[in-house]
């Protein structure tokens, strides 16, 4: 095995997209500060006090952690702003670890209803950036000019920090992807209405909750395509990407009535407008989809790629979306958490074997690496991916 | 099947309110009121055991219920219905998903158990002593993050320590709890699906009765 370049990380992950075999089967870890400072002996609230010292990629602790894995073939680079994540992600009551929550506990959001009835008539009249240039600050405590005023200089620091973190991973040899998340108008509401409140408006409010939606979707699209660009990922070793947050609006949850109708409409029209203007879409798909992924073939095939977390049947969904689109996924949390190396590795394998035949897989984790997640069996995910091979001829 | 049972299993939640009006209003007795409503919650759970139904008929139709005991409630004698099973439920200790525990909690009730929900973030200890104070037979723990195995682990191995564990069944739940983890806390059941959860509750209510 010849060693790895830019070239040939870039060139294999290329290929898991465009559903042609690849060398080997890319891996990639969704990580984040929470395992890293876990994993080096640091409180999850330490992150909150020095953030830069080792939360994003790009930084010296994320670096020394991704280092001793062993590396993996492209690296996540350039997100939102806070100014742009005020308005693409829910508003949320956060619980920070360290300030709301002990010192060692991950952070977490609570569901609580932040959006009330009133709220939606606003978004029908003033649509969804207008209505949270408002309401975002006023929710935070703080008055809306002088909040913006502050973030829109922050955004500014913000940017230029991204450009240098995609050149830096480019000159140690690893490509990148990036632009920023977007929560879907229905993961948007269900998560700022409370997805027991926003349930039961569906059944009794459909028409208003459409016309919420009807009022959100351009700006959300309209933002994302703007800060994506402005993130600057991009050249011969960037990918620009826009992660959609989806989690709540599949088979899980909902019949398709509703997935029809409040959803996937929503989701082909980011879709579509982002690979317009050359993004990748990442779906990112929490619990399980499994019914609603032959929907996915509507979509532009190989333009694309969906997060699966273990609770979508992954089988099922390869041979649904065999020519569609490549599926990055599927170690479950509690096997890299409680699970042994060699069952990370069987099932790493079985990956490979059944999702992996003629390309269109990437090793992954579908959510975030879990905080408690076994060093050796993150290690065993990324030296699978490299070492088993059955489809190489 | 009663007008009343039928209108909550098809989630007509005015229809439910209207009939429950009428008939404290003519006189019904309201344990009999509460006997059309669990049994509309039955056959809602059996729309959704076969496939007609999905969470999201669940929740509706456990808000419909939740709305129709406020009515009840204050008219329901306090010894009415027999013995119930008694569930202690709640989010553990470190996390504070509450959704899949306030689905499972309300659907529970629809069905007749007397539930006792502790909240989210509830430290070993309350698990505990809500057993001990009320006598449950059954406790159903959920979490969403993997640190929550621990603490369900904890509250487990609690149990055991106080001479309970085999005074009570243990059933943990939420989106990242699997086999493995059954296994890990010691627990008795595991589910990630909320109707399934409570059937597995009603398969050891119907045994222990």
């Amino acid at each position: 095995m010849t060693a790895d370049t830019i070239d040939t990380r870039l060139a294999r992950v290329k290929a898991a997209i465009d559903l042609k075999p690849p060398d080997h089967t890319p891996v990639c870890l969704s990580l984040d500060y929470k395992f890293v400072y876990r994993y080096k002996g640091l409180k999850q609230a330490d992150y909150f006090r020095n953030r830069g010292l080792g939360g994003r990629s790009g930084s010296s602790l994320f670096i020394d952690v991704f280092n001793e894995l062993g590396g993996w073939d492209f690296v996540g680079a350039g997100g939102n702003t806070t100014r742009v994540r005020d308005i693409l992600e829910a508003p949320m009551i956060i619980r920070v670890p360290g300030k709301d929550i002990p010192e060692d506990e991950v952070i977490q959001w609570e569901e609580v209803e932040v959006l009330t009835h009133e709220h939606y008539d606003q978004i029908i009249k003033v649509g969804w950036i207008k209505f949270m240039d408002d309401f975002y600050p006023r929710f935070r405590g703080y008055d809306p000019a002088e909040y913006r005023a502050r973030i829109d200089a922050r955004a500014v620091k913000e940017l230029a920090a991204m450009k240098p973190g995609q050149e830096m991973w480019n000159r140690m040899g690893y490509p990148v992807q990036g632009g920023g998340d977007v929560f879907s108008p229905l993961m948007m509401l269900s998560t700022a209405r409370t997805m027991i409140k926003f349930t039961v408006d569906l059944y009794r409010i459909p028409d208003k909750v459409q016309a919420v939606m009807d009022a959100m979707i351009d700006d959300l699209i309209t933002l994302s395509i703007k800060a994506c660009k402005a993130a600057g990922v991009g050249g011969p070793y960037g990918i620009p990407t826009k992660s959609v947050i989806l989690e709540r609006g599949g088979g899980f949850v909902y019949p398709l009535k509703i997935f029809e109708r409040f959803e996937f409409p929503y989701l082909k029209k980011m879709v579509n407008a982002f690979v317009n203007e050359g993004i990748t879409p990442i779906l990112h798909f929490d619990s399980d989809w499994t019914l609603n992924m032959p929907y996915l073939k509507e979509l532009p095939h190989r333009k694309f790629f969906i997060q699966l977390d273990s609770k979508t049947d992954i089988f099922k969904t390869k041979e649904i979306l065999r020519d569609t689109c490549c599926i990055m996924g599927d170690v479950a949390p509690s096997l890299l958490s409680l699970g042994t190396k060699e069952e990370v590795g069987a099932y790493c394998r079985k990956l490979i074997d059944v999702v992996g035949k003629g390309g269109g897989l990437i090793l992954g984790v579908g959510c975030g690496v879990p905080v408690d997640s076994k060093f050796e069996n993150l290690k065993m995910m990324i030296d699978t991916a490299r070492e088993y091979n059955p489809h190489h001829t | 099947m009663s007008e009343l049972s039928s209108a909550l299993a098809n989630l007509e939640e005015e229809k439910v309110a209207r009939i429950i009006k009428q008939e404290l209003g003519t006189g019904k007795d309201s344990m009999g009121v509460l006997t059309e409503l669990r049994k509309g919650m039955d056959e809602v759970g059996q729309r959704y055991k076969k496939g007609e139904y999905f969470l999201s008929e669940l929740i509706v139709s456990g808000e419909i219920f939740k709305d129709a005991m406020k009515v009840l409630e204050p008219t329901l004698k306090k010894d009415g219905g027999g013995p119930a099973t008694k569930v202690v439920i709640g989010t553990v200790k470190g996390d504070i998903h509450n959704i899949g525990k306030d689905i499972v909690a309300t659907l529970l009730k629809g069905v007749g158990f007397e539930v006792y929900d502790l909240g989210i973030d509830v430290p070993v200890k309350a698990f505990v002593d809500k057993v001990v104070e009320t006598k449950a037979t059954i406790v159903g723990m959920s979490g969403l993050l993997t640190p929550s195995f621990e603490s369900m682990k904890e509250t487990v191995d609690a149990l055991k320590e106080a001479g309970l564990r085999n005074k009570v069944k243990v059933i943990i739940g939420g989106g990242v709890v699997t086999e493995l983890v059954q296994r890990h806390t010691g627990a008795d059941a595991f589910t990630d699906d909320a109707m399934e959860g409570v059937e597995i509750i009603k398969k050891w209510s119907a045994k222990s009765n």
